[in-house]
This record gives structure tokens, C-alpha cells and sequence, in this order.
């Protein structure tokens, strides 16, 4: 570990405002933002493409995981060590996330970066969550549903599909309040005033005035 | 860092190069170990007798099954401790270490009591006569008493390659191989202990391999090292392992299926004598074979990285060489099949009869031999670029799809040499579909 930054990273529900809210406290803390952007980084520093990494953003799939086949052959069992799969991915993912926090502070969004970077003194782990009806306003305005079944469709297959994800890499539940400093609903205060909160509580982490 | 600039050579350096390099350690454990099928068989055949080295093909479908749940746990355990190892979190992967000592004990173990206690009628099933059932179960009982040194053999062989240490498991298993075969001479030829003989010798090699591998993993030094408090299972532990080695161990256990069912028709055609004659002749296919399966494992990061990367250019010729080089390589096997398959029957037996029949077998089983390279390596290189559903799809085509009632259909009207067509049939027919379906997914590409 090089100097001591402020890192903060964001777990969030889909709709909570995760994002809205990230950027705000970037800007308060004069911290480099990563939501996406730590896929393009990643792609950037591995040589592999950005779409590679955002068809396996977040998500770990049933299919995906029968890449781990090694050559089908029975009493070998031979498998290349530096092989390419998801697993790969996500290791080039976490260096890249690793690299960026040693620069200075950051906010990152999701990727797991809670459990990437438990061995820094210097992180703040916040999830934010919201109630239903909040969320799915949210994604309709976002992603341009009309219909509200849609919006929980959504929700509910990027939910599971993210659960899975932190679970198969971290070992932890997703969203469960004893893995974050702090757990908030952001639809009580409002994003704004969420954000004002938040802030305060990672300036008072940080012994900051 | 190191590892880095490793994987950013996949996408520069030359790609004929890179090949090479991934794929001859591949190349060199897999040919080994099926020499030392050829070997072990050799000597059964000629020692003991024609009537053990059918006995010793009838029992083929339990090493399959044997190795199919040593891989569900060993290439779970591999990848899951990589991950971990990648993260730096060296307790998880400590624990995954220790789950899988214990995990490979349990299966291992109730594998064994499991197969012990219905020899007879699992062996009856697979096919074994009168004639070869005292052969299959000699060898088996010795086999599944080892059971649990074979599972934890393989087991940390998986974890030995995980956790960076590759040439030490390429070393194991050269030293099993090697160390197999003098235990062999000297059991089976020296002190004339039969067929059970060539078990014991297995087991004990492995066992030693496994002594040295335990060493290893002792070192308090290693950053992944045996200690008290890992070996307690951890549910979401064992979920990830099962999780990533249900699939291999889907596909050995449709080889097993497979052998099963071919053993039966060649003994309802042609008695235990063909049976014999089949294991022979597959075992003279497996060297070549294994060949290519060291080309398609030295193919996987280097097509995946620059497809990754949006190499194609790079990608397709990693294709075209792996394609090549397998297809050569066969050639010379069919070569051999086509020109020698008296010599060849002769290294397993000198029994008139058995020798005639391997002699016909190995010429039609490997009639088009050639043409499966290419298939073998087309089919690896969708799972590479992750279009899992063709892959699969596939490489079960070729064994599940057409293998299978061609083996049933065939010997309807041809008899014994029915089922020895089924063979390159399946091999023409499944040659004449992966094709097709790479040309069609290949103009994609060479539209961008």
C-alpha cells in the first residue's frame, strides 16, 4: 500500500440512485469516479477489447461457466494454467481497480471492489438501497420503460444476476448490512440529501472536518 | 507483473511461437500418460494372456467414471483456488485446499465402498463373460482399493497447476508414468502377479507421486500449504467446486456411457476376443489422439485472448495452425494403422486369434483418423470463444448423436464389422457437420 487516499465504494440496488450519488460524492471529494469506466481502464491495460468486459459486466452466468471445461479428457484433468475465461477477466478487472486506487481517491461503483480492496486502511464501504417504488421510477426514467412489469422485470433479473456474481468472487452476500460500514435508503431523504449524509459520515471516517 | 506481460504476449508475440509454448507441456503429460496405457496393456496382453487384456477393456468405463469425479473436484478446485490466489486471499484459498483434501476422501472413499460391494453386476453390466469377469475383478479390487490415492492424486496434481506450479505436476505425473511402467515389468513380468499385478503397480506409483505432492503442500514456506482448521467443509465452498466441475465430469461421464455401450455390442458380435481387439485399437488411437487434446489445450488462451483482444487475424491462424498440426499429426497415426496393423496388434499380443481381429479392428476403426483433428480442434475452438452451446453441441454430436445408433444400427446388417464402422462413420459424419458450421461462422469475420 503506497499513500493513504479516500476510497468509497458504492454497493448498490438497481434504481437506488447509486450512480447519481456516486458522481456527487466524486465531486465532493475530489475522487476519480469509476462506475464503467474501470472496464475501459481494464480493457486498456490488458490489450482485450471493452465489449469483452461488458458482456461479462456484473454477471456470471450458468453457460459461462462451462468455459472451465478443460479438453473434455477423462484421467488428465490437464488445465493451462493462465488460461482465459470470466475468472480471467475479472482478475484484470480487480488489478485494474487495484491500480486505480493507489493514484489517489475513488469512487467505485459495484465490481466487487469491496472485497478487492480489503486490505487498504483507507476504504469506505456504503450499499444503498431504496424501496420498490422508488427503484422502478428510477430504471423507467433511465432505461426507457413505459411499462412498470418491465421495469420490475429488470430490476429483478440484474439483481440475482449481481447477487450471484459478488457471491461466486467474494464469498459474501450481497447487500448484507454486517459487510458495509454503512447501509442507507436513499428514497427516505431523497438523493440529494442522501448524498449530504453520506458525505458527512465519510468526512467523519476520515477525521476530516 | 509477470503475469501480466505474460498475457499481453498472447496478443504479440508470434502466434506459430506461442503455440508451442502453451501447448508441448500439454502435449507432453497427455502422450506420456498414454504410453503408459500402451505399456501397461502390452504387458498384460503378452504376459498374462488375451483373455486378461479383454477383461482389462471391460473395466475401462470405471476408470472413466473414477477420473470423472476426481475432475468434478479437481478442476472445481483449481479454478476456484486461481481466482483466489489472483485476489491475493490466501486463507479462502488455503481452505479451498483443504475442502478438497476432504472432499476427494469422502467421494473417493464411498466410490470405492460403493463399486466394491457390486462388482459383479456393475462389471455383468459393462459387459464382462465368464471368461473376463476373474480378470476384471481382480484388477478392479486392487484398483478401488486405491481409490482414494487416485483421487487425491489428481486432485493435487489440479491444485499443483493452480496454485503457479505447473512443472511440478507435469513432473508427477512424468514420475508416475515412468514409474509405473518399471513397477510393471517388474510385477507382471518379474514376479508373474498377473493382472493384478499392473493395478497394484498403478496404485503404487500414484501413491508415491502423491507422497511427494503431500510434501509439497506441507511447506510452511508456500503460500498455500496444508494445516490444521482448512479441512472442515464450507458449504458455498464446495458449491463453487461442484459448481465449475459438474461439466467436466458431464463429459467423462458420457465417455464412460459410451464405452459401456460399445464393450457390450463387440461382445454380443464378437465375444470377449473382440472386446480385446477394441481396447487394443483404441489404445494405438489415444496416443495420437492425445496429441491433439496438447495442441487444443495449448490453443485455448492464445485463440481466447486475441478474440478477446479483436485479433482475428491472429486468431484464425492460431486456428489454421492448430488445425495443421493435428491433422499431420494424425496422419502419421493412420499411416501406421493403414501400413503395420499386424506390428502394431503384435505389441499387445501373440495370441493368433486376438491379433487377427485387432489387426482388422485398428485398420477400420481408424479409417479416416485424419479427419478427426480437424473436428476435435474446430470444436475446442468455439468453447474458446465462448459459443459454449455449439461446442458442446458438438462434441456430443460426434459420441451421443451419432456414435451411439450407428454402434446400434450398423451391426444389424454387417455383424462384427458393423460396430468397427460405427466408428469412422461417426467420426465422417461428425467431420462433415463442424465444417459447415465454421464456414458459416467464420464469414462474419471475414466481413470486418
Amino acid at each position: 500500500m503506497n499513500d493513504t487516499h479516500i476510497i468509497i465504494n458504492l454497493g448498490r440496488q438497481l434504481g437506488s440512485g447509486g450512480h447519481d450519488i456516486g458522481r456527487m460524492l466524486a465531486l465532493d471529494f475530489k475522487a476519480q469516479y469509476y462506475d464503467r469506466a474501470i472496464l475501459s481502464r481494464a480493457a486498456k491495460e490488458s490489450g482485450l477489447s471493452e465489449r469483452m468486459f461488458e458482456q461479462h459486466d456484473e454477471h456470471k452466468s450458468f453457460l459461462r461457466s462451462f468455459l472451465h471445461l478443460p479438453g473434455g479428457v477423462a484421467n488428465s484433468g490437464y488445465q493451462q494454467s493462465g488460461g482465459f475465461s470470466q475468472d480471467a477477466l475479472f482478475k484484470f478487472q480487480s488489478d485494474a481497480i487495484l491500480r486505480a486506487a493507489d493514484e489517489g481517491n475513488c469512487v467505485f461503483v459495484g465490481r466487487c471492489a469491496d472485497y478487492i480492496l480489503r486490505n487498504r486502511v483507507d476504504t469506505v464501504n456504503i450499499f444503498i438501497t431504496a424501496n420498490m417504488d422508488f427503484r422502478v421510477s428510477q430504471v423507467m426514467a433511465k432505461q426507457g420503460f413505459t411499462d412498470r412489469d418491465e421495469a420490475l422485470r429488470f430490476i429483478e433479473q440484474g439483481e440475482s444476476q449481481r447477487a450471484e456474481y459478488y457471491k461466486y468472487y467474494t464469498g459474501k452476500k450481497w447487500g448484507q448490512a454486517e459487510n458495509y460500514d454503512l447501509c442507507i435508503d436513499s428514497s427516505v431523504l431523497g438523493l440529494m440529501e442522501t448524498e449530504k449524509l453520506i458525505s458527512q459520515f465519510v468526512r467523519k471516517r476520515f477525521g476530516l472536518s | 507483473m509477470d503475469n501480466r506481460q505474460a498475457t499481453l504476449e498472447l496478443g504479440t508475440k508470434p502466434v506459430g511461437r506461442l503455440l508451442w509454448q502453451y501447448a508441448l507441456p500439454a502435449i507432453v503429460a497427455m502422450t506420456a500418460s498414454s504410453l503408459y496405457n500402451i505399456i501397461d496393456r502390452a504387458f498384460i496382453g503378452q504376459v498374462v494372456g488375451p483373455e486378461a487384456i479383454a477383461g482389462l477393456g471391460i473395466t475401462f468405463p470405471f476408470m472413466n467414471l473414477s477420473a470423472a469425479f476426481g475432475a468434478a473436484v479437481g478442476v472445481g478446485a483449481s479454478t476456484c483456488i486461481s481466482v483466489k490466489l489472483g485476489q491475493k486471499d490466501y486463507e479462502t484459498a488455503e481452505h479451498l485446499l483443504g475442502n478438497t483434501v476432504t472432499l476427494n476422501l469422502i467421494i473417493g472413499f464411498l466410490f470405492m465402498v460403493v463399486c466394491l460391494i457390486f462388482l459383479d453386476p456393475i462389471l455383468r453390466f459393462f459387459g464382462a463373460s465368464d471368461v473376463t469377469l476373474p480378470y476384471a475383478r481382480q484388477f478392479m479390487v486392487v484398483i478401488l482399493l486405491g481409490n482414494m490415492v487416485t483421487h487425491m492424486y489428481f486432485g493435487m496434481n489440479a491444485v499443483l497447476r493452480a496454485a503457479g506450479k505447473p512443472r511440478h505436476a507435469m513432473y508427477a505425473t512424468l514420475f508416475t508414468v515412468g514409474m509405473n511402467i518399471l513397477l510393471v515389468i517388474a510385477f507382471v513380468w518379474w514376479f508373474r502377479w498377473g493382472i493384478r499385478g499392473a493395478a497394484l503397480a498403478t496404485i503404487s506409483s500414484q501413491s508415491m507421486a502423491l507422497c511427494w505432492q503431500m510434501w509439497l503442500f506441507s511447506d510452511k514456506k508456500e503460500l498455500l500449504h496444508l494445516k490444521r482448521g482448512i479441512y472442515k467443509l464450507k458449504a458455498d465452498l464446495v458449491r463453487n467446486i461442484i459448481g465449475i466441475g459438474i461439466s467436466p465430469f458431464l463429459m467423462n461421464v458420457t465417455s464412460c456411457i459410451i464405452v459401456i455401450f460399445m464393450n457390450n455390442q463387440f461382445v454380443r458380435y464378437g465375444g470377449d476376443m473382440a472386446v480385446g481387439a477394441y481396447s487394443i485399437a483404441n489404445s494405438m488411437a489415444m496416443v495420437f489422439f492425445m496429441f491433439v487434446m496438447g495442441v487444443n489445450q495449448g490453443m485455448q488462451p492464445i485463440v481466447g485472448y486475441n478474440y478477446g483482444a479483436e485479433k482475428y487475424p491472429r486468431m484464425l491462424r492460431c486456428l489454421w495452425l492448430a488445425i495443421a498440426s493435428a491433422t499431420s499429426i494424425l496422419l502419421v497415426g493412420w499411416g501406421l494403422a493403414m501400413l503395420f496393423p499386424n506390428q502394431i496388434a503384435r505389441i499387445f499380443t501373440t495370441d493368433p486369434l486376438l491379433l487377427e481381429l485387432s489387426a482388422h479392428g485398428i485398420r477400420i476403426d481408424m479409417l479416416v483418423f485424419f479427419i478427426v483433428g480437424s473436428q476435435a480442434v474446430i470444436t475446442n475452438f468455439f468453447q474458446c470463444i465462448g459459443k459454449v452451446k455449439i461446442s458442446i453441441f458438438l462434441s456430443l454430436s460426434r459420441q451421443l448423436l451419432m456414435l451411439l445408433p450407428l454402434a446400434y444400427v450398423l451391426p444389424m446388417f454387417w455383424q462384427l464389422d458393423g460396430v468397427w464402422y460405427s466408428m469412422p462413420a461417426s467420426d465422417f459424419g461428425s467431420f462433415a457437420m463442424t465444417w459447415p458450421l465454421l464456414w458459416w461462422y467464420l464469414r462474419k469475420f471475414n466481413k470486418k
